[in-house]
């Protein structure tokens, strides 16, 4: 995962999707055919750092990995232009959030491969 | 085009299966739909499974399979749809005879899940999701679900005993199922009070971890002769993809790939979903159920889990919906369950279901969906 | 240390963890008694280290710089995620500036002024025109060394620029100080630092904070009347006092940049964060001294004057008092799942 996550680092780092040259559409994560459009005219554009929730949750039994972080809340943002991003909200509580909540990106880290193994950053979201 | 009928179906109990392994579970269920047509020889093996990879270091299903049933030379080959992998196991041998290229083909669907631990299990049901954008943040496939779940009770205001109406049905109508993993009521205070999981899902909104397989023997109308049993026609097959991730989706509560893959199946059959008067839907998680049911036009947006709640989708006296339990009762071997779902279909439309026959049924519809209904296969099967 | 060109500085940032550990509960756990020195310390969350804070105090900075491109950064900081993969490129990446020098500065608490020094001399002497100086730190103390009441988490970032109408303080003086003088250490593969308890004070801090501001002083013609604001490195909340009267300040000189009795000693962030919450309040025209220390050991120290351009300039800061203000308490045990004490 160590070379995947080199591949993607602009995408975790930096929220940086992509944006239909053809029709402005943008998408989160990148498309290769634009879904409005049809256009394959895609450049990489730099997405809004803030949105709301849509739907979330407070899992309580995670994936291998993730055990230390148990419970984890996670949220479907919708950015400030429409899409919609899947993410780890952190630094609150499932009691304090809400459909509708305003959020913004922050720089966490998402996974480590045990003390030995690699560190993976990318973003999370906290409540604005 | 020709005709397609199941010839026979056999299936393991569906449960932890500590001291079997996939290949052996593979064989039970293969040698059991075998018997029941004992003169057809199957042309082609096609084996539904969505991630022995992961829990058995095990790819190469089709020739592993063929050679365990003593069938070495079989033409053999593994289908994958995540949980969708048996529906589109079977769909692939539908279109194989029906096109004409051969005239019998063995269906396998087969899960082991046991070998893993849970955290090895959630992320095996995970890989049906983005790797970079879903499993990288520790998204599990029921925490999605469970998001799921959440819009879907605020977006049209269902209650916690809404949502809790599937899995009391689905759990009522395992007690009588030998083959189902929890043969046991539970109560809408069961639900509501058991372990949340991912909230709002508890542990009796979703269906079990188990190991399974299921076989049938599926041929055509020019061999059927040979089949002593009663036959089942598969009158059509079809599947539909979604956009992959659900959140990448305009509206999330839409089950686009059930809509569209349910309306050509019933386009292809020649019928109308009202003439479908036995059910086996997807019941993976609560809300899920409640989605397709809306997504196959029974139910109005909105309504699925309510209907539910007030019978409509009840063995006796609604529309007979997943009478051997469905995901939730009978259990769910991933890519063993279309076959199941299926196979379980065969047995109502025959009048072979036992204590779960559901009365004068004839027209079976099976819906199996892999990922958020990214993936979505249905059959249309007719009581010849 | 004086430069070719007038630096400044661009834009500043501070990153402060949500949670707080109150020392009382350290003391609960471990020593019996009240409180320790400090009332809480922030604790970084179990997914924040180093990089995290370093990049969001950096964004901070850079948000109110409003420069378009970097020549350099430098992250000052004891607590590496990584022994052998630099903080600085991760940073690097997260902004997007990648024509820059980029390395990982070590020097315990000093390593951000250092690099502050650093880059002023790049952008000093013209070889960059924009510079960012990181000091962020996950300080770890042994579980029930007295250490452990003060070691704190947080994360300052200083963007340096050639000084300009756009500049909201210019460096006017800077001089460091070094000898070798083990009084906290941690070796290679250990966890967490020792240190050799009261000689951490006259011969080390002491001796190189008054040492290091004395050749400020006498390097350019300073004094402590000079100063609104004085600025200390704080292992805890009495050395800063007890130094900066030695070297003649007077309480509230340092009472706005003395942050360690709220959040702990945050180490490479410790100075540089109590120079933010001076320049929140500063006026147009106000000196400031800042002066380090780092064990093993050395002191750096900086005069600055605060420019017309801050009342503009910080509409956009994140000000240190609100970070302070806005936090969850939480107990040992939560404390000790977040770092990682007990479970790895």
């Amino acid at each position: 995962m160590s070379i995947s996550y080199w591949r993607l680092k602009d995408r975790y780092y930096r929220l940086i999707g992509v944006s239909c040259e053809d029709c402005k559409s943008e998408f989160f994560p990148p498309v290769h055919v634009c879904r409005r459009c049809g256009s394959r005219k895609l450049v990489d554009r730099d997405m809004p750092r803030t949105g709301k929730i849509v739907t979330y949750t407070e899992l309580r039994e995670t994936l291998a990995g993730f055990e230390d972080q148990e419970p984890m809340l996670l949220c479907i943002v919708q950015l400030e232009n429409g899409v919609k991003v899947l993410g780890q909200i952190v630094d609150t509580t499932v009691e304090n959030l809400s459909i509708g909540d305003k959020v913004k990106a922050v720089f966490r880290k998402i996974q480590e491969h045990g003390s030995s193994g690699q560190i993976f950053y990318g973003y999370k979201f906290v409540k604005a | 085009m020709r005709r397609v009928y199941v010839a026979s179906v056999g299936y393991t109990t569906v449960g932890d299966h500590w001291n079997k392994s996939i290949l052996d579970l593979a064989v039970e269920s293969g040698f059991k739909a075998l018997a029941g047509a004992a003169k057809i020889k199957p042309e082609q093996l096609v084996v539904g499974n969505m991630f022995s990879g992961l829990s058995s270091r095990q790819e190469h299903l089709g020739a592993l399979v063929a050679n365990g049933l003593g069938l070495t030379g079989l033409p053999a080959f593994k289908v994958e749809a995540a949980c969708a992998s048996g529906g589109m196991a079977s769909l692939t041998a539908f279109n194989m005879i029906r096109s004409g290229q051969i005239d019998s083909a063995l269906v396998l669907g087969v899960e082991k899940m046991r070998d893993l631990d849970p955290g090895e299990i959630s992320q095996a049901l995970c890989t049906a999701e983005s790797a970079e954008y879903t499993q990288f943040f520790g998204a599990s496939f029921v925490s999605l679900n469970a998001m799921l779940a959440r819009l879907y009770m605020y977006e049209f205001d269902v209650t916690r005993a809404d949502l809790s109406a599937f899995p009391v049905i689905a759990h009522r109508n395992a007690v009588h199922a030998p083959h189902a993993q929890f043969r046991k009521e539970i109560s809408y205070e069961d639900v509501a009070r058991s372990m949340i999981i991912s909230d709002p899902l508890r542990l009796l909104d979703c269906a079990p971890v188990g190991d399974g397989a299921a076989a049938m023997l599926l041929v055509s109308e020019d061999v059927a002769g040979d089949v002593n049993g009663p036959l089942v026609e598969i009158a059509s097959a079809e599947s539909a993809t979604n956009r992959f991730s659900f959140y990448e989706r305009d509206d999330m509560l839409d089950f686009a790939a059930t809509k569209l893959a349910a309306h050509k199946a019933l386009k292809s059959s020649g019928l109308s979903i009202s003439d479908v008067d036995y059910l086996e839907v997807h019941d993976a998680f609560s809300a899920v159920a409640s989605l397709s049911v809306e997504a196959l036009g029974l139910s109005k947006r909105g309504q699925g889990a309510r209907d539910a709640r007030e019978g409509k989708y009840d063995c006796d006296g609604g529309l007979a919906t997943n009478c051997f339990g469905g995901l939730k009762g009978r259990g769910h071997p991933v890519g063993a369950t279309g076959i199941y779902q299926i196979a379980e279909t065969y047995l109502q439309l025959t009048g072979k279901a036992g204590e779960n026959q559901a009365k004068d049924v004839s027209v079976g519809l099976a819906q199996n969906i892999g990922g958020v209904d990214t993936t979505a296969v249905v059959h249309v099967l007719k009581r010849n | 240390m004086k430069t070719h060109y007038d630096v400044g500085i661009a834009g500043y940032g501070v990153y402060l963890p949500l949670y707080r550990l109150p020392t009382t509960e350290i003391a609960r756990v471990w020593k019996g008694g009240g409180a320790g020195p400090n009332k809480e310390k922030a604790v970084a969350s179990i997914d924040e280290d180093s990089s995290t804070m370093a990049v969001e105090a950096a964004r901070r900075a850079m948000d109110m710089a409003e420069v378009s491109r970097l020549g350099a950064i430098f992250v000052g900081t004891e607590s590496k995620p990584y022994a052998v993969k630099p903080t600085s490129t991760i940073v690097a990446q997260a902004l997007g500036q990648h024509f820059v020098l980029a390395s990982d500065m070590e020097f315990a608490c000093k390593a951000a002024t250092e690099a502050i020094q650093v880059i002023r001399g790049l952008v000093g002497s013209g070889m960059i025109q924009n510079g960012l100086a990181i000091g962020v730190d996950t300080a770890q103390g042994r579980p029930g060394d007295d250490l452990e009441f003060t070691t704190g988490s947080g994360a300052a970032a200083y963007v340096l620029s050639r000084s300009s109408p756009e500049t909201l303080a210019t460096v006017e003086a800077g001089v460091s100080y070094v000898t070798d003088t083990g009084d906290f250490w941690r070796r290679q593969n250990e966890k967490y630092p020792r240190h050799l308890s009261r000689f951490t004070g006259e011969p080390a801090y002491f001796h190189h904070v008054e040492t290091s501001v004395k050749q400020l002083f006498e390097a350019y013609g300073l004094k402590a009347s000079d100063f609104t604001y004085a600025v200390f490195h704080q292992p805890n909340p009495r050395f800063p006092v007890e130094v900066a009267h030695r070297l003649g300040f007077k309480a509230e000189q340092i009472k706005t940049g003395l942050l360690n009795p709220m959040i702990g000693n945050t180490y490479s962030a410790s100075s540089p964060m109590g120079l933010a919450a001076v320049l929140d309040e500063a006026k147009p025209g106000d000196r400031v001294m800042i002066a380090s220390f780092g064990s093993g050991a050395g002191s750096d120290a900086f005069a600055l004057r605060v420019t017309d351009a801050i009342e503009k300039k910080r509409k956009k800061a994140v000000k240190v008092a609100d970070l302070i203000s806005k936090n969850t308490k939480i107990d040992y045990a939560t404390y000790a799942k977040f770092r990682g004490k007990f479970t790895k």
